[in-house]
């Protein structure tokens, strides 16, 4: 506990774009970071450097060596040539011994109700389910960093936080870094511990919430949070500027 | 309804054929039979070559010499496109010359076998030269079709170099191998009757060559149509494999 893993000075320029500009922040580890803010906000760069697929060009990134990361991608990136279990099976066969490998597998598919799929191929899936399946590889993974992009921007909101409960549920059994990328507001507010709000090009830090509720107590009924979520609109409200200037 | 459709598809089809050959049978009318055989000569030649034993020592010959040229493109061209898919030093050495075997024409490939490697082995050597670039072409063409966030997918999971070439790479390549085989095979049974009319003496290019200095158009005619069976039956061949093997997830 208490460990970071932190941006200091982060440059990133993506083609001609330059996305983070001498950027810093850090994140707490075994704890649940949410990110939030408009599109291309430089919220899946990153993600990305995170999981060590960009690198800064300048700056650094401390506290990432020898952790583990497991991720959830936007798209749900299945194997079309795979089957549901088979999926699962590429990313955990060099992980686990077959018989612990096989229980796992069962497990995180009857969690997201798929176990009646598990020899079906991804083109027999709805768009949600893949998404599903894309959740259990990640959550299967052995990891010490999970990183979620915006995981359930295809779903309906039932689905929504029922996944959000997992995610809670997942954390409250063995605490691990968790970075939550997302455009909704309540989902950051039901899962965060410290939420981040950016604002688009540049890139910057509109405001850091740290919230201590335990997660069981939160309730968009009430009060601290339903305060919250008024002040996190009316920040993201002030940006509609950059799309819509005449406003 | 799914039954009615089909029927009437096959009937129109059947239609098709039958339309075909009565055409067939009055232009046959028309013109010497040397000019245009009628369809029933041509049924009287097929069996004679089939009862002679004629189709099937010929047939035989150029299947063989067919399939193993096409062999070789096979075994040669798809590490080879592969090679070039994932080596950009590779794709510079071999690009060119896999470009230049491409638009060289048969006849220079042709007359250069003979002189090299003497007349018998002409249509295997034939064969692979001018399936091999296909067969590179589309094994290439499947490499670079590679889904960029599956490949990143894998490097965050940690899969190893080995597992995403055999779990990745050859999946996503194996409807375009499909496809380049489909091509190539449909390109050997052409290119090995002709050079084998070129340079050998068996087989039914040979036959062919026969046939047109004897004036036997019915036989001529009875290859050809031996040759257009031969393509046809690989063609569906592959397209059932294609469906058994690749449907499930393309």
């Amino acid at each position: 506990m208490g460990g970071l893993i932190e941006f200091e000075q982060v440059n990133k320029t993506l083609g001609q774009t330059r996305i983070l500009d001498n950027f810093s922040f850090s994140i707490e580890e075994n704890k649940i970071f949410c990110i939030i803010g408009p599109s291309g906000c430089g919220k899946t760069t990153i993600l990305q450097m995170l999981a060590g697929l960009e690198q800064p060009d300048r700056g650094l990134l401390k506290g990432l060596t020898g952790k583990r990361v497991s991720y959830v991608f936007q798209e749900p990136r299945l194997l079309p040539w795979k089957t549901v279990a088979g999926n699962l099976d590429f990313i955990l066969r060099d992980e686990l011994p077959p018989a612990k490998k096989d229980k796992l597998i069962d497990h995180y598919l009857k969690i997201m109700g798929l176990d009646g799929y598990r020899n079906s191929y991804p083109k027999a899936l709805s768009g949600g389910m893949k998404q599903r399946l894309a959740i259990c590889r990640a959550f299967a993974y052995p990891h010490d960093i999970l990183l979620l992009d915006e995981p359930f921007k295809s779903l309906d909101t039932p689905m929504r936080l029922g996944l959000v409960r997992h995610v809670i549920k997942l954390w409250q059994t063995a605490p691990r870094t968790i970075v939550f990328v997302t455009h909704d507001i309540i989902e950051a507010l039901l899962l965060g511990h410290r939420i981040m709000v950016l604002a688009a090009r540049p890139t910057e830090i509109l405001e850091i919430i740290d919230l201590d509720m335990p997660h069981d107590q939160r309730h968009m009924g009430e009060e601290l949070l339903g305060s919250l979520y008024t002040k996190l609109l009316d920040l993201l409200d002030k940006e509609n500027k950059k799309y819509f200037p005449e406003l | 309804m799914k039954n009615s459709s089909w029927l009437i598809k096959t009937l129109v089809q059947f239609t098709g054929l039958v339309l075909f050959f009565a055409l067939w049978q009055v232009l046959s009318g028309f013109y010497n039979h040397v000019i245009i055989p009628s369809p029933m000569e041509v049924v009287r030649s097929i069996i004679g070559q089939a009862s002679s034993g004629e189709l099937c020592e010929h047939g035989r010959q150029s299947i063989v010499r067919g399939l193993t040229g096409f062999g070789f493109a096979l075994s040669i061209g798809t590490p080879l496109g592969l090679l070039i898919g994932l080596n950009p030093v590779a794709a510079s050495l071999f690009r060119p010359v896999v470009v230049v075997f491409q638009v060289t024409p048969l006849i220079s490939w042709l007359l250069l076998a003979m002189i090299w490697i003497g007349f018998s082995r002409v249509p295997v050597f034939i064969v692979f030269v001018t399936t091999l670039p296909l067969i590179v072409i589309n094994v290439f063409q499947g490499v670079h079709s590679i889904d960029r966030q599956l490949l990143q997918m894998a490097s965050v999971f940690k899969i190893n170099k080995d597992r995403i070439i055999r779990e990745i790479y050859l999946p996503q390549v194996a409807p375009y191998l499909m496809a380049g085989i489909a091509n190539a095979l449909g390109t050997t049974w052409k290119a090995v009757a002709m050079s084998e009319f070129l340079s050998v003496q068996t087989g039914i290019g040979a036959s062919m060559a026969v046939a047109r200095i004897n004036l036997e158009t019915a036989d001529l005619f009875a290859w050809t149509i031996t040759l257009i069976v031969l393509g046809m039956l690989t063609d569906r061949l592959l397209a059932y494999l294609t469906r058994r093997k690749l449907s499930h997830w393309m």
